[in-house]
């Protein structure tokens, strides 16, 4: 996984990454894909669109914070961010982008193969979670969802629906 | 004659530091108050809200008082974990009301946002009637 520079730089910094991933695949890096962090006008509904994703392995991933009245963040399921399950590919490194404030957005391009089940740090309980698969999804994490908070485990799509879909936006 | 006007500016020095104590109706409150984007990270103007102050030795439950653009008082919120709300053995006593006459009052859910992470209530007791809510509505 190649983490990239959060906020403004976001876009240029994955304008920049994909050069250098196109120079070590040795074809054309495949064009970023975007997942905008949402949430209706009071506040009560929060959640990622698209909450489910297929992604090329090494395909930039930009999150976009498109609610006017809060902050989000996108934080991989794993260890080192406030001590959560790992639920990323073993050999992936996680990524935290903090807070992002309206319109402020982060990247990262992710190169191991496998699911890849991240978070938003204020509203995990609200089931603000999403997935994404690059390239094959790989095995399933162990321990299942019996760790997370109920309306997170409810919220991941099928890792089977987002392979026949592509692209998976919440019912 | 002296005397009454000595006594007279005495009273009003010693009423001067309560009522910039209790001036809560242009912002910045004065007090312990503290803007709320500037102790956790959201947006300075919350579309619906306003722009909050709060003392944060009250978080979670506030009082957080809500502003307009032109710095006016529109309402008192309170925000109350629902998990709080659920559990028999958890009370919301004495919470304060600095803002004075209430026009009505809004009660909904809402997921969560830094400062108050867990989902919670919003109780919002207008100042300002429901046709002047538009003022923070954008």
């Amino acid at each position: 996984m190649t983490p990239t520079r959060r906020g403004i730089l976001g876009l240029g910094a994955a304008a920049l990454a994909a050069p250098f991933l196109a120079g070590r695949a040795g074809a054309a890096a495949p064009p970023p894909v975007e997942i905008l962090m949402r949430g209706n006008a009071d506040g009560s509904q929060v959640w990622f669109d698209p909450v489910g994703i297929l992604v090329r392995p090494g395909q930039a991933v930009r999150w976009v914070n498109r609610d006017p009245g809060n902050s989000h963040t996108a934080t991989a399921y794993h260890p080192a961010n406030l001590d959560h399950p790992l639920r990323i590919p073993a050999a992936a490194a996680p990524w935290n982008s903090d807070y992002l404030l309206p319109d402020e957005d982060f990247s990262v391009a992710l190169t191991v193969e496998g699911t890849y089940d991240y978070f938003c740090v204020p509203h995990e309980h609200a089931g603000m979670v999403g997935r994404i698969v690059v390239g094959h999804p790989g095995a399933a994490p162990p321990g299942g969802t019996a760790a997370l908070p109920e309306e997170a485990a409810r919220a991941f799509p099928a890792v089977e629906e987002i392979l026949r879909r592509g692209i998976v936006r919440r019912a | 004659m002296l005397f009454r006007f000595a006594v007279a500016a005495g009273l009003a020095a010693l009423a001067m530091p309560a009522l910039a104590a209790d001036q809560v109706e242009k912002a910045p409150p004065a007090g312990s108050y503290k803007k709320v984007s500037e102790l956790v990270k959201l947006p300075d103007f919350l579309p619906g809200l306003g722009q909050l102050y709060v003392d944060p030795k009250t978080l979670p439950a506030g009082p957080f008082l809500a502003y307009d653009r032109d710095g006016r008082l529109v309402s008192t919120v309170y925000m109350l974990p629902i998990e709080d709300l659920s559990n028999k053995d958890k009370r919301f006593d004495d919470l304060a009301a600095p803002g004075g006459r209430v026009d009505h009052v809004d009660v909904y859910f809402n997921a969560g946002h830094p400062g108050v992470e867990k989902p919670h209530a919003h109780v919002i007791l207008w100042h300002v009637s429901k046709t002047d809510e538009g003022r923070v509505a954008k």
